[in-house]
């Protein structure tokens, strides 16, 4: 059987951005191929650490492909004189393809989220160069547990023997990372949440679906994206509320093929850190870059919490890797 | 592509030499971006477009024009064709295209044939992309595209279903999230691999299909006695007498424009202290109000200032069945008030109500002499409110009158030219003035008098009205203003001209004034450069600050409606403070000062409660809250 993709939302950024998402994630097919990787034949590791070798990146389309090509062609052009090296930018619609992509050697750069990153480094050696800062001025997201705010809903304990919906099983921010807050609080142990403290628990094909589900009180909760609220209409957003935040989680980053050389990965980070969104000229290139406000440097350490979370679903074999 | 609201501020309205670029470059993509995206801004109060599936949309919108008197049937065909195309992908069967069926037009009759069979073959698009999610489960990637298609259809009856069967509309809730879940999950790199429940997925498809197919199927009837809608009548848990929310069709565009227009205000352009105009403070506020109205305008939200942002023509305003084109609607409909409704079909161009004391009598066709009748006419019968308190209607009138015309550096006192005009635009005056024997010996001089703000306070049947016979004497209208019309295009009664140069060109050829092409362009320069004025937008960054500035000056009529003991006008001035803020709470820049907004809005409902109970000390010490708390916060309120 052909499974569905995964969706993919990418709820952080200004509002804006945000409105955009939700249009595109309507008409696109916003689901990744984790199964399938590249189209492309994947050949042996790149050897491109000499000046003159073409620099290949990875963008992750997240909802409307051409609007990606288009904006990461600005960004090849911006970086192309500022790195002094020809760079290929190519699209993938999912992470396991940015993944398998630079396991092949085609990519050399990769934006991607904590989850996939977390395996690729430690399945391929993946090195964390930037982490995405967000409006709120830092490098982190956190997730949600949402409900109606007019309904009897106030706290995780009343959702004992309730419904919950979460975006899809493999989603940092709309599944793991909630399901974790109900972890936390040791009203979830094992591995099946459903019977053991929730009535049924869905997965509602992304971030949006299952915000919408609570508004319409389909749900009685959903634990998704903390920026979930910004996927509703203006008039919509005051009818829902959180009760519970999970753990800071690293925000989504741009990581490096492992034997990328460290002259080329230093140089990459000063041109992105120099960013200003304050300056019109670099906000105008941070648009293009999933409309963050800037970069600051990714470390391993900063994974070693949500690692943990990730490998106690089996995503992540060894969260030491990770640690402080 | 991710736009910044500073990118929408061009200051490039500025002076008619600089009139012809203002769509350049960078500033044209992004328009052309908001076209694209519906004008979906959502900043400064921007009520984004709903994405909807095109079935829903024309379901929605043709069954909102079906109940309306007249129906304007030239929607509805165009909603019908958009269905029975997506009808003919599952099946022909039930007949040809409605439109072909009412070859000969349709008519009053046709409406409850037309929206029985439109709903019927909604439900069957829907049922349609439901089955194939079936036939697809194999490919669950394709199969949840259909089921996509499907919810997207199907929200053509779920904003119904929602208020009138919440449990009906549980039930599919659940089942549109079973299919979801019944796909199962791919994984990521072979982790979390989650297999697809294909009996799961069934039987939830199966809910849907049941429910349509009883409720909206073959037998669908909507019932009598009540307005056209997707009744589920047979559904076990349809409360037909549960409230239904009054919405605008899909199509509609109420919001207000961004970059602002600017506003002049006399007394403020005269460096008066806001302060100490407390009735225009009351005009302001009232004007800013959807609640001095009553329904549907109060549901909507929908205030003078959304016809007349900042007091000039909205060219984006536009309701699909009320409209003709945008920055215009039928204010004498069965809609927004049915005792008003004069039973057809008459949309006006939105006036622009710059410099609006100088430009006696009122409404177009020149009915009412005076400003104060014609505003309680707005608010009484075309916008169905209540009788306005006298001082409210004093208040708008105040307000109303300190809009001053834009400054115009190509006028002089007497409305002729000024020396530095261009050589075209004095040519043009020269024609503008000459008399033609074909206009009875009259000049366009002669009704748009320079030195009076080109107006003459009479009304003339000029031939662009319609009359209901050939000799009937019912199309005269008043001369409107030629100051400012740059900036409020379209023209005419009706909207019917798009820009200046087309209005020009219909007089030479309605009157044959055989104008060569030179003058003809000579005469557009000439109105062009009346019509100018400088800087006619704001050059503003963010619309928060502005608007929150702007609530203040509402509340500073506070001292002086508490020492009159005015009570309405106060009630309205807390209410509509607390309205407002909450409509503008999503535009605020930096969310963590959301709370802050979110205790102003709250400190306006305890003064509206302290004021209906009595309480004046507690109402002023809710009033130095809002003004402390305000003034503690105004940096981040932006």
């Amino acid at each position: 059987m052909k499974m569905r993709k995964k969706p993919l939302t990418r709820i952080p950024g200004n509002e804006i951005t945000l409105t955009l998402v939700a249009i595109l994630l309507f008409f696109s097919s916003a689901y990744s191929q984790p199964r399938y990787g590249p189209k492309e034949e994947v050949t042996a590791p790149a050897k491109m650490n000499l000046k003159g070798d073409t620099l290949n990146i990875a963008f992750i389309s997240y909802a409307n492909p051409q609007q990606v090509a288009y904006d990461s062609e600005f960004i090849v052009n911006f970086l192309e004189p500022l790195l002094g090296r020809p760079i290929r930018g190519f699209i993938t619609l999912d992470y396991g393809s940015s993944i398998e992509a630079m396991r092949g050697g085609k990519a050399d750069i990769a934006f991607v989220d904590p989850l996939a990153f977390m395996m690729a480094h430690e399945q391929i050696g993946a090195i964390p160069l930037l982490l995405e800062v967000y409006d709120s001025g830092q490098p982190t997201y956190h997730s949600s547990v949402w409900v109606r705010r007019e309904g009897s809903v106030s706290s995780l304990e009343d959702l004992e023997g309730k419904t919950i919906a979460f975006a899809d099983q493999v989603d940092m921010s709309g599944h793991l990372l909630p399901r974790d807050v109900f972890r936390r609080a040791k009203l979830l142990q094992g591995d099946r949440p459903e019977g053991e403290f929730f009535k049924q628990v869905y997965f509602a094909g992304g971030d949006e679906q299952a915000i919408r589900a609570v508004l319409n009180g389909f749900v009685d909760a959903a634990g998704i994206s903390q920026y979930a609220y910004l996927l509703l209409r203006p008039e919509e957003r005051d009818q829902v509320k959180t009760i519970a935040d999970s753990i800071e989680s690293p925000a989504h980053l741009v990581m490096a093929r492992k034997d990328l050389s460290r002259e080329i990965r230093e140089k990459l980070m000063e041109v992105l850190m120099g960013l200003d969104w304050k300056n019109a000229e670099d906000r105008a290139v941070l648009n293009k870059l999933y409309g963050v406000r800037g970069f600051s440097t990714a470390h391993l350490s900063d994974f070693s919490e949500v690692a943990k979370i990730a490998a106690h679903h089996g995503f992540v074999k060894n969260p030491k890797l990770f640690s402080k | 592509m991710n736009l910044s609201i500073d990118e929408l501020s061009p200051n490039v309205h500025s002076g008619i030499r600089n009139s012809s670029t203002w769509l350049n470059g960078r500033t044209a993509v992004i328009f052309l971006v908001m076209i694209f995206l519906g004008q979906n801004w959502s900043k400064a109060h921007i009520i984004p477009r709903e994405n909807l599936h095109p079935v829903a949309e024309a379901y929605r919108r043709s069954t909102f024009i079906l109940n309306l008197n007249p129906v304007v049937w030239e929607t509805v065909r165009k909603d019908l064709n958009t269905i029975t195309k997506y009808r003919n992908e599952f099946s022909t069967a039930g007949g040809e295209n409605l439109n072909q069926q009412h070859e000969n037009g349709f008519n009053d009759k046709s409406r409850r044939e037309v929206f029985q069979q439109m709903t019927k073959e909604v439900s069957v698009i829907c049922q349609g992309h439901l089955k194939a999610a079936e036939e697809f489960f194999e490919d669950s990637e394709k199969a949840f595209e259909e089921v996509k298609k499907a919810q997207g259809v199907f929200t053509a009856f779920a904003v119904l279903l929602r208020e009138v069967d919440p449990g009906g509309y549980y039930r599919l809730g659940q089942s549109w999230l079973g299919m979801a879940n019944a796909l199962g999950s791919p994984g990521l790199l072979g982790v979390g691999v989650v297999e697809a429940d294909q009996r799961g997925f069934e039987r939830a498809i199966q809910v849907v299909i049941n429910y349509l197919e009883r409720n909206f199927g073959e037998d669908f009837n909507p019932p009598k006695g009540k307005r056209l809608a997707p009744w589920p009548v047979h559904s076990p848990t349809y409360n037909p007498s549960a409230r239904v929310s009054v919405r605008l069709p899909p199509g509609s565009n109420i919001n207000k424009q961004i970059p602002r227009p600017r506003q002049i205000l006399n007394m403020t352009a005269r460096g008066v202290d806001e302060s100490e105009t407390p009735l225009i403070a009351v005009g302001d506020m009232a004007f800013d109000s959807a609640l001095i109205f009553g329904e549907p305008m109060r549901s909507i939200g929908m205030s003078c200032n959304n016809c007349h942002n900042k007091s000039i023509t909205n060219p984006n305003f536009f309701i699909p069945g009320l409209s003709q084109r945008e920055g215009g609607m039928d204010v004498s409909n069965s809609f927004f008030a049915p005792h008003a409704n004069n039973g057809h079909f008459d949309p006006l161009d939105i006036p622009d109500l710059r410099g609006i004391r100088f430009t006696t009598p009122y409404g177009r066709n020149g009915r009412f002499p005076s400003l104060r009748e014609f505003t309680r006419n707005v608010i009484v019968n075309e916008f169905n409110g209540p009788e306005p308190d006298p001082v409210i209607l004093d208040g708008m009138v105040a307000y109303m009158n300190e809009f001053d015309f834009l400054p115009n550096p190509y006028l002089e006192k007497d409305g002729r030219l000024a020396e530095n005009s261009l050589a075209a635009a004095k040519r043009g005056e020269k024609l503008f003035h000459k008399p033609y024997p074909q206009m009875g010996g009259m000049s366009c001089a002669s009704c748009h008098i320079p030195s009076a703000n080109f107006v003459d306070h009479k009304r003339h049947d000029i031939g662009t009205v319609k009359g209901y016979a050939p000799n009937s004497l019912d199309r005269a209208l008043d001369t409107p203003t030629l100051l400012g019309t740059l900036w409020s295009p379209p023209y005419f009664h009706d909207g019917s001209q798009p820009t200046l140069g087309a209005v020009v060109e219909w007089f030479d050829s309605t009157y044959s004034l055989n104008l060569n092409s030179k003058e003809l362009k000579e005469l557009t320069t000439y109105l062009e450069t009346v019509g100018d004025g400088t800087d006619a937008y704001e050059d503003t960054v963010y619309y928060l600050d502005a608007e929150m500035e702007e609530f203040s000056f509402f509340l500073s009529a506070y001292e002086f409606l508490e020492s009159k003991n005015l009570q309405t006008p106060l009630n309205l001035t807390f209410q509509t403070i607390a309205f407002e803020i909450r409509n503008h709470q999503w535009e605020l820049q930096d969310s963590q000062y959301r709370p802050i907004l979110g205790r102003l809005a709250e400190i306006m409902d305890e003064a509206l409660a302290a004021n209906q109970s009595g309480n004046v000390e507690e109402v002023r010490s809710k009033v130095a809250e809002y003004r402390n708390l305000y003034a503690n916060n105004v940096e981040f309120l932006k």
